[in-house]
C-alpha cells in the first residue's frame, strides 16, 4: 500500500496529446478515480502507472521508488512494480481454469505449491466464486469473469490496485451491485486505488477523490463534495451531476450597492456577501450554472417583483422516480428543475425561485469558475 | 416447401452439385470400383475380383517402401514445419519493424508451383555446380559436400527439407493470425502479472495456438499424403526407390505401367488415410461452429 | 517491449538471415537465369553473371511459349467460372434457408481436401470420352469442377457476415431471390473475388497432377508440364532451365508481389476456424 506520485506526465500519440503534463500525488489506500469523457486521457494514464506504457515526459513515483521518468531514461518493468490490474474486458486467460487463472501472478514469482492453493481458496471465497475454481471461462457470465479478474489482482496484495473501466461491461443492475462490493473491497484491502470511469455516477459514489479529465489535461481534482458544489470549471461543473447543471449566457449590471445577474430572461439580485468578488466582472461575458434541484417551485408571483424568481412555460415534465423534471422555456433560455410534485401543466407558466447560495458563475473566455 | 424462390436457388445450384457431385463422389466410387477390378493394360476390364489388388498392394516391397517413405515423411515434415512456422511467427509479433517485407519473404515459397520449388532445389541440391555445395566450398566446409539427392541414405531427409522450406511460410501465417487474435488485453494483464519473454509466450500464447496448429496439420498431413509433384521432379522417386511414395507409386503403375486396377487400389487407400485424418477434423470444427 | 532483454538488433540478425534462407534459391534462380553456360560451370550460384546474357530467357521463352498461353488461358477461365458458381453457392448457402444445408455445405467442403488420385482414373477416362483429351477445355472443365470447393467455402464464410437483416429488408421491398444476388450481395463481393480469384489463379496456375495426366500432348501442355520436360530433356543445361522456371513464376510472382494481402486471406480461408 503506497502512494504514488506524478509530475509532468506528457504522452503523445502521433499528432494527439493524449496526457499532457499531469501532476497529481494519490495518497496511501485512497479510492482515487480518473474521471472523464472517451479520449480524455485516463486509461493511459493509468496504463502508465502500470508500466504497460513509456510517457513522452514525466517522473512516476510508487511510493519513494521512482519506476518511471522519461527524462532520466528509468523504466522499471510491469512485472517488477508490484501493481495489480483489472481491465476492461477482463482479459482472464481462456485456456486456463479459474483457480489457475488467479494461481497466475502466484505461479510466475514460483511461490510455493500449497501457499498457492491457499491464497487461491481464499481469495476465491472472499469474492464469492469457491464453486467456479474448475470451471473455464467460456463457462462464466459477465459478472463471473469480472470476478475472476479481479481474484487475479488481488491475489498477490498489490501496492496498488489498477481498475480499467471494471463495470462498463456489466448490466446496469448488477453494474449497481458491484459498484458497493467494489467499495466494501477496497476499505477491506486497504490498497491504494486508482479507478477509471466515465461514468460520473459512479465516480461521485465511489471516490475517496477524483480527478476529472479532458483531452489530456486534468481539469480539477478534489472530493465527490468539493466536485459537486465547488467545481472548478464549466466542463466540471456540466459533467459532474445529473441531471446537468443549467447553464445559460448572462452579465452583471451594477446597482448602486448591488450587482444584479441580468441572464435575459429574468434577473437575479445576487447576496451582499458576494459582491467584492463578482465587483470587477461587471460588463464581462458571463456564464451562470444552477443545479435542477436547486430551482423550486412557487406560488404564483408577479413578474419582475422577486429578487430570485421569476416566471417560465413548462414544455415537458419527466418522471424520474420521486422527483419529477420539470423541462421549462422562455424565450431562447432552456432550464431543467427537478422539484417533488407540481401544481402546473405542460404550456402553463410557473414561478421558479432559485437558491441563491447555490448559483455559480463563470467567466464565459476562461471558463473558471469565479463563484 | 417447394416456393419458387427456392426453385430459383435450386437451379442456380444445379450446375455445382452436378459437377462435384460427378467429379467428387462419382469418381470416387468408380475409382473404388476399379480397384476391384483385374483391370490391367489398356483395355478396360471391370470384372470384379475382390479384394486381390489390395492383397498383392500389401506384399508388394514398392508399396511398403512407399508407405514407409510416406510415414517418415510425414513425421518429418508436419513437424517441422509447424515448429519452424511457429517460430517465425513469434518473431513476427514481436512488433517488428518491415514486419510486411518478411512475412511476404517468408510466404513467398508457397505461393509457388512446387514444380517450381522442384526445380529450384534441383538447382541447389545438384551435384557438382549445385548451390548448396558451391557454397560449402566457398565457406571452407567443402567435407560438408553431399551428393544430396542422389545419395540414397539422405535423399529423403533433402526431400523433406525442401517442402518444409515452402510450407514453412503457410504455417508461419497461420500462427500469426492465431497469436494475432489473443487481445492485447491478455499480453498486458500477463506482463503485470508478472510474466514476461518466454514463459509468458508459453504459458499464455502458445496454449491458445491449438485451434491453428490443428487446421495447419490437418492440411500437411493431407499434403504429405498426396505429395506427387514435388518428388515426381525433384527424385522422380529414385535413388532405388529411396524417395518413392504413394502418391508417385499410384502415377506410375496407372500411367506408365498402365496396371489401372492396381493403381486405384493405391489412390483408395490414400483416399481413406486422408478421410481418417480429415473426417474428424471436419466433424470438430462444424460442431464448434455449430456453438 | 515484449521482451525488453533480447536485444532488438539480435532479432534483426536472426530475420534477415532467415530471409536470406528463404530468398536463396530465388535468387540463383535469377542469377542463372542470366547466365552463359560457361558461366554456370565457372561461377558460383550466387554471384551474378560475369557476361550477364538473355539468351537463356530467349530460348526459353520460344520453347514454353506455346504452354505458357494454354496455363494462361485455361486458368483465367477455370478462375472465372469456379469463382461465379462458388459466390453463387456461397450466396445459396448463408441467405436462403433450407433444410440440409448443412450437409451440402459439409458435400462441397469435403472436395476440398481430397487426395486428387482417388479421382485420377475416372477423370482421365471421363475427359477422354468427352473428346476433350490433350485439349484446354479438359482443364478448364477439370479446374472448374475442383475449384468449387474452396471457392463456395470462402464465399460462404464472407457471405456469412452480410447481417440477415439487409436481405430480408430486401426482400420487404419486394426484391427476389435473383435480384438480391445481383443487386445487393454481388455489389459487396469485391473482397472474397478478389481473394479467391487470387487463390484460384494461383493454385490453377501452379497445377502439375492434372496437366500431365490429362494434356501431355504439344499443343495443349500447360506451363508446369512443359517446365517439368524442360529438365528432363536438359538436365545440364541450368541456364535454361533457370530461366523456364523465371517465365513460369512470372504471373504468380507478379499477383504475389500486387496482391499477397489478398493471397493470404485465401490461404488462411479453411484454416483459423474454431
Amino acid at each position: 500500500m503506497v502512494s504514488v506520485t506524478i509530475k509532468n506526465l506528457t504522452k503523445t500519440y502521433g499528432t494527439t496529446v493524449a496526457v499532457k503534463d499531469l501532476n497529481l500525488k494519490i495518497k496511501d489506500g485512497e479510492f482515487f478515480i480518473f474521471l472523464g469523457p472517451s479520449g480524455c486521457g485516463k486509461t493511459t494514464t493509468l496504463l502508465c502507472i502500470a508500466g504497460l506504457i513509456k510517457p513522452d515526459k514525466g517522473d512516476l513515483w510508487l511510493g519513494n521508488e521512482l519506476v518511471t521518468s522519461a527524462e532520466r531514461d528509468i523504466y522499471v518493468t510491469p512485472q517488477k512494480r508490484e501493481v495489480a490490474m483489472v481491465f476492461q474486458d477482463y482479459a482472464i486467460y481462456p485456456h486456463m481454469t479459474v483457480f489457475k487463472n488467479i494461481a497466475f501472478p502466484l505461479e510466475v514469482r514460483g511461490e510455493d505449491k500449497h501457499e498457492i492453493v491457499e491464497r487461491v481458496t481464499t481469495t476465491a471465497k472472499l469474492l464469492g466464486i469457491s464453486q467456479l475454481l474448475d470451471r473455464k471461462p467460456r463457462q462464466l457470465s459477465g459478472g463471473q469473469r469480472q470476478r475472476v479478474a479481479l481474484g487475479r489482482a488481488i491475489v498477490r496484495k498489490p501496492k496498488v490496485f489498477l481498475l480499467d473501466e471494471p463495470l462498463a461491461n456489466l448490466d446496469a443492475k448488477l453494474r449497481v451491485k458491484t459498484r458497493t462490493e467494489l467499495k466494501k473491497l477496497q476499505l477491506e484491502l486497504d490498497v491504494t486505488t486508482i479507478y477509471v470511469t466515465h461514468d460520473q455516477v459512479e465516480a461521485m459514489t465511489m471516490a475517496d477523490r477524483i480527478m476529472v479529465q479532458k483531452d489530456g489535461i486534468a481539469e480539477q481534482i478534489g472530493t465527490p463534495h468539493e466536485l459537486y458544489n465547488h467545481p472548478a470549471n464549466l466542463f466540471v461543473a456540466g459533467f459532474i451531476g445529473s441531471p446537468e447543471m443549467n447553464f445559460t449566457d448572462c452579465t452583471l449590471i451594477k446597482e448602486g450597492k448591488r450587482l444584479w445577474l441580468d441572464a435575459k430572461e429574468f434577473k437575479i439580485l445576487m447576496p451582499v456577501e458576494v459582491v467584492p468578488k463578482l465587483k470587477s466582472y461587471v460588463g464581462e461575458d458571463l456564464i451562470m450554472g444552477i443545479r435542477p434541484e436547486d430551482l423550486y417551485e412557487r406560488e404564483s408571483i408577479k413578474e419582475g417583483t422577486q429578487k430570485n424568481a421569476f416566471r417560465i412555460t413548462v414544455d415537458v415534465i419527466e418522471p424520474v422516480g420521486p422527483y419529477l423534471l420539470l423541462h421549462l422555456r422562455k424565450g431562447c433560455l432552456s432550464l431543467v428543475a427537478r422539484v417533488k410534485h407540481t401544481r402546473a401543466r405542460i404550456g402553463q407558466e410557473v414561478s421558479i425561485e432559485m437558491d441563491r447560495s447555490k448559483i455559480h458563475i463563470f467567466d464565459k473566455k476562461t471558463t473558471k469558475a469565479i463563484l | 416447401m417447394f416456393t419458387k424462390d427456392k426453385m430459383v436457388a435450386l437451379i442456380f445450384f444445379l450446375p455445382s452439385l452436378v459437377l462435384v457431385g460427378y467429379f467428387v463422389y462419382a469418381c470416387i466410387g468408380w475409382n473404388v470400383v476399379v480397384s476391384l477390378s483385374d483391370w490391367k493394360g489398356l483395355t478396360p476390364s471391370y470384372n470384379i475380383v475382390g479384394f486381390d489388388q489390395y492383397l498383392s498392394l500389401f506384399q508388394d516391397p514398392v508399396f511398403l517402401t512407399s508407405l514407409t517413405n510416406n510415414l517418415i515423411l510425414i513425421s518429418l515434415f508436419v513437424p517441422g514445419s509447424l515448429f519452424l512456422g511457429l517460430f517465425l511467427a513469434i518473431l513476427l509479433d514481436l512488433k517488428v519493424r518491415w514486419e510486411g517485407v518478411f512475412r511476404a519473404i517468408y510466404l513467398l515459397p508457397f505461393a509457388l508451383s512446387f514444380v517450381i520449388t522442384a526445380t529450384l532445389w534441383l538447382w541447389m541440391y545438384q551435384r557438382d555446380v549445385g548451390v548448396i555445395n558451391t557454397l560449402l566450398e566457398k565457406i571452407g566446409l567443402g567435407f560438408l559436400k553431399s551428393g544430396w539427392i542422389t545419395d540414397p541414405n539422405i535423399a529423403l531427409y533433402c526431400v523433406v527439407l525442401a517442402i518444409i522450406w515452402q510450407f514453412a511460410g503457410y504455417t508461419m501465417l497461420i500462427f500469426l493470425a492465431g497469436i494475432r487474435s489473443i487481445s492485447e488485453s491478455q499480453i498486458r494483464a500477463a506482463e503485470v502479472d508478472g510474466a514476461s519473454g518466454f514463459y509468458l509466450y508459453r504459458r499464455v500464447v502458445i496454449p491458445q495456438l491449438k485451434a491453428p496448429a490443428l487446421s495447419a496439420f490437418v492440411v500437411l498431413m493431407v499434403f504429405a499424403l498426396k505429395a506427387f509433384d514435388f518428388i515426381f521432379v525433384l527424385t522422380g522417386g529414385g535413388p532405388a526407390y529411396r524417395t518413392y511414395v504413394l502418391a508417385l507409386m499410384m502415377f506410375r503403375e496407372t500411367f506408365s505401367m498402365n496396371h489401372f486396377a492396381y493403381g486405384a487400389a493405391i489412390a483408395t487407400i490414400l483416399f481413406l488415410l486422408a478421410l481418417v485424418i480429415v473426417v474428424p477434423y471436419l466433424y470438430l470444427s462444424f460442431r464448434r461452429e455449430a456453438e | 517491449m515484449r521482451i525488453p532483454k533480447l536485444r532488438r538488433v539480435t532479432l534483426y540478425i536472426l530475420l534477415v538471415f532467415l530471409a536470406f534462407l528463404f530468398l536463396l534459391p530465388l535468387w540463383t534462380n535469377i542469377t542463372t537465369s542470366f547466365k552463359t553456360l560457361k558461366d554456370v560451370t565457372y561461377t558460383t550460384p550466387i554471384e551474378p553473371p560475369l557476361t550477364p546474357t538473355t539468351e537463356p530467357l530467349i530460348t526459353a521463352f520460344n520453347i514454353m511459349q506455346r504452354p505458357l498461353l494454354n496455363s494462361l488461358t485455361f486458368t483465367v477461365a477455370s478462375t472465372i467460372l469456379s469463382c461465379l458458381l462458388g459466390s453463387i453457392n456461397g450466396y445459396i448457402l448463408t441467405k436462403i434457408r433450407f433444410k440440409g444445408s448443412n450437409i451440402v455445405f459439409l458435400f462441397f467442403t469435403i472436395g476440398i481436401f481430397i487426395p486428387y488420385q482417388a479421382i485420377l482414373v475416372p477423370l482421365v477416362l471421363t475427359i477422354s470420352k468427352l473428346g476433350l483429351y490433350n485439349h484446354v477445355g479438359g482443364l478448364i472443365l477439370t479446374h472448374t469442377a475442383y475449384g468449387i470447393p474452396i471457392t463456395t467455402l470462402l464465399f460462404r464464410n464472407f457471405y456469412a457476415l452480410i447481417p440477415d437483416s439487409v436481405i430480408m429488408a430486401a426482400k420487404t421491398d419486394g426484391a427476389g431471390t435473383w435480384t438480391i444476388y445481383r443487386r445487393i450481395v454481388l455489389p459487396l463481393s469485391l473482397l472474397p473475388f478478389v481473394v479467391a480469384g487470387v487463390f484460384q489463379f494461383t493454385s490453377i496456375w501452379n497445377d502439375f497432377l492434372f496437366g500431365v495426366a490429362l494434356a501431355r500432348g504439344p499443343w495443349s501442355m500447360p506451363a508446369s508440364v512443359a517446365l517439368a520436360n524442360l529438365k528432363g530433356t536438359t538436365t545440364v543445361m541450368w541456364n535454361l532451365l533457370m530461366a523456364g522456371t523465371l517465365w513460369y513464376a512470372l504471373p504468380v510472382l507478379v499477383i504475389y508481389l500486387v496482391l499477397a494481402k489478398y493471397l493470404m486471406r485465401g490461404f488462411m480461408a479453411g484454416a483459423v476456424k474454431g
